[in-house]
């Protein structure tokens, strides 16, 4: 088991949070550190809008940032499952980004 | 421009349904649900069924869109009326059953405080809801309802709640109706078209296959892939298997159908799957009653899995060839690929294979003979009363179960030719399930044969249904095999566990179920003896227009086999009591 980083990007929405922490209590999957904030800034987020073809207005959307303990096996099932979410539009590890449903090179990180 | 449409916030939900194209709405009043209650009273475009319990609610529901592939709803009031509908949300949940549930909640400024019937469903429901959505501003109900909509019945489908505060639907709040001709959600977007690259790796494993089997779920039969699945077959000419899920989807009656697979899946079925060098998932997940161990699992085979769903692919199995996409428009591509690529395949080279399974076949296929002898000395076998069942309705129905061991001998024994007409909680395992499913089935189809085979257990857990479908003049035929006992739990209490019946009989303590059918103004007929069995079940099916509810007592000490060796892989089995593979 190894402490890994995820970042999600999300809408801002009442229970987008307890979506993605009720999905990891579920699992039995252990958060280690959790960090939410909204998103003012979107110049990084620039391939998600284009992916996307839309654009981010102020506090649409949150960046959450989350610690975990898990398995390699596990890494790539967690995004998945984060990804259906309907409130995630993209999450991230180190390696890739799966934006609903496409995986991508680039990383939030 | 004309004026827009100043409706309520109640009147708006249900035009809202209207121009989404609900017909039929099951649910139960209560004082959160009040103002939507009397906006239905108002209107007469979309029927009501008042069903006896919030859970028969949800479970006739899900009958509807099983049967017709048409979102199922629902609507019950906040609280109890909530957490009563939450086992039926939990079932459609876990086969992914298009669902909308819509719950009345306490009005907003009372939310938090324990107001009277208060509960938070949004929380409750959670983990068992595709989404959820609480209704914050009435302007939003039009909206909110289309997305719940699409997000449904789209990608892998599954139930959507709706809570809506009670002051949200005030009559005396009016809003500017317009119903939005589409849902857009910019963070939902399932996948479609296969990608082409991953359909043509498919077609080259396909042409190189030499023991291929094609294992195909409910996520063809949610995707309306029959006759891609069947044309597929056409081309490959390889054995079929389906889940229990997935029954129907492949015609059962077909030559290259080896039956249903998994826990009690026939021999042949298991076998092939173990045996196999390629295996094609169309629309199924590897769940653990097909897989057995995983690490057993089909140690030669190569895996093309298609699926709508991301996470459900190398989930369990890791998968060679993984084709996202809706199931129906990856066969459509694999088809496509493969009919330019004919003179590569030659169905000839799998004569071995096919004659491999002939032997499986014959050497334990299920056993006919076990009911062979119906004499009035020997107890009514189960197995038999499926078998009547499906000659006398020729294999026509639609037919609902419960769950437990009548539910594995009306998948092993009534053979289904077409896809939707076997309706049963396969995931979640929902006892009570079988008499409300048979409800929606037969609102949805009026004029055909519905029946629900049950047990003295299952059906139990919500016979209240039998006063709704008095109301509703529903004849549906109710087949209970009564063998006095839990019979499932028994089983596995014989099997394993030194045949300590712990708390899986009823000490006669059953109803008498003629006179419970009676009360209800229903026909009740008992059957205890073999040469009653097939009269009594035609003069069941020959009462058209009465519900029948037909008891027959059967061999208590009966066991369901081919049943799988826990932690084994597929071809370590059970076949009988005293012999196993």
């Amino acid at each position: 088991m190894i402490k890994r980083k995820l970042i999600l990007i999300m809408e801002n929405k009442p229970g987008a949070l307890v979506r993605v922490v009720g999905l990891f209590h579920q699992r039995g999957y252990n958060i280690e550190s959790l960090h939410v904030d909204p998103v003012d800034d979107f110049t990084p987020y620039k391939f998600i809008e284009d992916q996307l073809e839309t654009k981010f207005k102020q506090n649409e959307i949150s960046r959450l940032t989350i610690q975990t303990l898990v398995s390699d096996s596990l890494m790539r099932q967690i995004l998945r499952q984060l990804n259906k979410l309907i409130d995630v539009i993209a999450v991230s590890n180190e390696k890739t980004t799966y934006l609903k449903g496409v995986l991508l090179d680039e990383n939030l990180l | 421009m004309g004026t827009k449409l100043k409706l309520s916030g109640a009147d708006m939900l249900m035009r809202a349904l209207y121009d989404e194209g609900v017909e039929l709405i099951f649910g139960y009043p209560g004082g959160a649900a009040l103002h939507i209650y009397d906006a239905i009273f108002r209107q007469d475009k979309i029927e009501h069924i008042l069903v006896r319990h919030e859970q028969g609610a949800t479970h006739a529901a899900d009958g509807y869109a099983r049967s017709t592939g048409k979102p199922g709803v629902v609507l019950v009031t906040s609280g109890p009326g909530a957490t009563n509908a939450i086992t039926g949300i939990a079932t459609a949940f876990m086969d992914s059953i298009p669902m909308v549930v819509i719950s009345g909640q306490v009005a907003s400024h009372l939310i938090g405080t324990d107001a009277f019937q208060e509960t938070d469903m949004i929380g409750v429901s959670r983990p068992v809801v595709k989404h959820s959505y609480c209704v914050f501003d009435a302007n939003e109900i039009p909206k909110i309802v289309k997305e719940a909509f699409h997000v449904a019945t789209t990608g892998r489908p599954g139930p959507v709640v709706i809570d809506i505060p009670k002051d949200m639907t005030a009559p005396e709040n009016l809003f500017e109706y317009e119903y939005p001709e589409k849902a857009n959600i910019r963070s939902y977007n399932p996948p479609i078209e296969p990608d082409s690259n991953q359909v043509e790796r498919a077609v080259t494993e396909l042409i190189n296959a030499q023991r291929p089997v094609i294992y195909a779920g409910g996520g063809a039969i949610l995707s309306n892939a029959k006759d891609e699945l069947f044309r597929l077959n056409e081309i490959l000419d390889a054995p079929v298997t389906n889940t229990l899920m997935g029954l129907g989807i492949y015609p059962a009656t077909h030559y290259r159908f080896l039956g249903m697979l998994g826990m009690h899946g026939t021999y042949q079925a298991n076998m092939a799957m173990h045996n196999a060098d390629l295996i094609i998932a169309v629309g199924a997940r590897f769940d653990d009653r097909i897989t057995n161990n995983p690490s057993k699992f089909s140690p030669g085979a190569k895996v093309i899995h298609l699926d709508v769903d991301h996470s459900s692919v190398s989930k369990i199995i890791e998968a060679n060839v993984a084709v996202f996409g809706q199931v129906k428009n990856s066969l459509s591509a694999i088809i496509n690929q493969l009919e330019r690529k004919l003179d590569q395949y030659n169905k000839d080279k799998l004569q071995p294979w096919h004659e491999q399974i002939k032997n499986w076949k014959s050497s334990h296929g299920l056993n006919y003979e076990l009911y062979k002898d119906e004499s009035d000395e020997n107890p009514i076998l189960p197995q038999a009363v499926v078998q009547h069942v499906y000659n006398i309705t020729e294999g026509k129905a639609y037919v609902t179960s419960d769950v437990g061991q009548h539910q594995m001998f009306a998948a092993q024994y009534y053979h289904f030719d077409e896809p939707r007409k076997w309706i049963n909680s396969g995931s979640m395992g929902t006892m009570g399930f079988g008499l409300p499913a048979a409800m929606g089935v037969k609102f949805a189809f009026p004029n055909e044969e519905v029946l629900c085979i049950t047990g003295e257990g299952s059906i139990q857990m919500c016979i209240q249904e039998l006063s709704t479908c008095l109301q509703y003049n529903l004849p549906i035929k109710i087949i209970n095999i009564n063998n006095e006992a839990l019979g499932m739990v028994k089983q596995w209490q014989d099997m394993n566990y030194g045949g300590r019946h712990s708390q899986s009989t009823y000490q006669n303590s059953l109803p008498d179920f003629v006179k419970l059918a009676e009360s209800y103004g229903h026909v009740g007929i008992k059957v205890e003896k073999n040469s009653e069995l097939k009269s009594s079940l035609e003069k069941a099916f020959s009462m058209k227009d009465r519900l029948v509810f037909v008891d027959i007592y059967v061999d208590p000490s009966e066991h369901v086999y081919p049943m799988l060796i826990a932690n084994h892989s597929l071809e370590d089995m059970w076949l009988s009591k005293d012999k196993k593979t």
